[in-house]
């Protein structure tokens, strides 16, 4: 019996034996959320998180082992890197959820107005593809502010 | 003038009955760590002190040998049960070793573990979180394992409480904080799903995967 063997199954055993059968708790969950009209998203996301223990670990490793173990940027790099995957690889995931959800509005509610759902799911998945382009536009205003007003 | 022969039975007893005493202070260890959550492991906390002692008793013949850089003369007897003369007087460190070993480490030690597990689920029912009472039980049952662990990390030198120090911040850096990592990740889940704060509980699974970095990154700033 060792302390580290003991770290590892109890994070086996809560990744790989707990955490699915909390997937199908998150679901129940969402079920009962969704009937009373209440969000049930991050319930329904909870599930796929449950289920992607060991691969959301990997990553998280991947994202830590940029640098060296002792290279003093490694913690840096890792958020990021990890900003990089959220902003490059999940947020055009959530952009292409949007436009269906917005095409989905539009068919279902046929008028066209700027403050109807629809024109928010589209304008969310612009800017879910817009993340750099906006960083870079407050970093140009920055740089010009400093420059002073011409 | 020789070192008067009860003296030297008395100085013996004690240096061998100080891996007894290194044993006692991980079991205060483990209690401390449930006794004063995550707080004990830093300066001044239980945890802390206790593996810095049980360290300390590990160590104890090397660490007297400072004495001698000092100028202080410190002919220690040779600490084996062989250089006790007195059958009484070994007999004293025998019984003393044998009731820790065998009575609470074999028997008192898993018991302690076991009613920490219920403390567990008594901690769920109260909405805390279980987790420190489960790495109490299980730093109490692996007490024997991290004495060895200890003892491969006793250089033998006058550093040598330093060094098992040292080796066991290498092994809480390197071992055991890259694999609560994974812990860390499914805390994270978890309070995504229930709408709860979570995004920090990634930042700690990176920085248990980070420590070296980081303090080599605290060196690299003071420097």
């Amino acid at each position: 019996m060792s302390f580290d063997h003991g770290i590892l199954n109890l994070t086996n055993w809560v990744g790989n034996v707990m955490m699915p059968t909390m997937a199908v708790v998150f679901v129940i969950l969402g079920i009962l959320q969704f009937s009373k009209g209440r969000d049930s998203s991050h319930s329904l996301y909870g599930v796929f998180g449950c289920l992607c223990v060991s691969g959301l670990t990997r990553a998280i490793e991947t994202f830590a082992a940029q640098r060296a173990f002792d290279d003093p940027d490694r913690f840096w790099m890792s958020i990021v890197t990890l900003v990089d995957w959220f902003g490059n690889v999940i947020l055009p995931l959530y952009a292409g959820a949007h436009v269906a959800l917005g095409a989905m509005r539009l068919a279902v509610h046929s008028q066209i107005n700027p403050t109807a759902g629809w024109l928010r799911h589209f304008t969310t998945a612009a800017l879910c593809m817009l993340v750099s382009g906006l960083l870079r536009l407050v970093e140009f205003f920055i740089t010009n502010g400093t420059a002073g007003v011409r | 003038m020789p070192t008067p022969q009860i003296l030297a039975d008395v100085i013996n007893i004690l240096l061998l009955l100080a891996p007894t005493a290194a044993v006692v202070s991980l079991i205060l260890a483990g209690i401390n760590l449930r006794r004063e959550g995550l707080g004990s492991i830093g300066a001044g906390g239980g945890f802390g002190k206790w593996m810095l002692w049980g360290a300390v008793f590990l160590t104890l013949t090397p660490l007297i040998g400072w004495f001698s850089s000092f100028g202080i003369n410190t002919s220690l007897p040779a600490g084996t049960a062989a250089s006790v003369n007195s059958s009484w007087m070994n007999g004293i460190e025998t019984s003393i070793s044998g009731f820790v070993m065998t009575f609470v480490v074999n028997r008192i030690v898993p018991t302690l573990a076991a009613f920490f597990v219920v403390r567990a689920i008594l901690d769920a029912s109260a909405g805390e979180s279980p987790l420190l009472s489960v790495l109490s039980a299980m730093f109490l049952l692996s007490i024997g394992t991290t004495l060895t662990l200890m003892k491969s990390f006793n250089s033998g030198t006058q550093f040598a409480t330093a060094d098992v120090l040292d080796g066991l911040w290498n092994h809480l850096a390197g071992t055991i904080l890259p694999t609560a990592s994974a812990l860390a990740i499914v805390g994270a889940i978890y309070n995504f799903a229930v709408k709860k704060p979570f995004f920090h509980l990634i930042a700690v699974a990176l920085g248990m995967l980070s420590v070296t970095a980081i303090w080599k990154l605290v060196q690299a700033m003071v420097a």
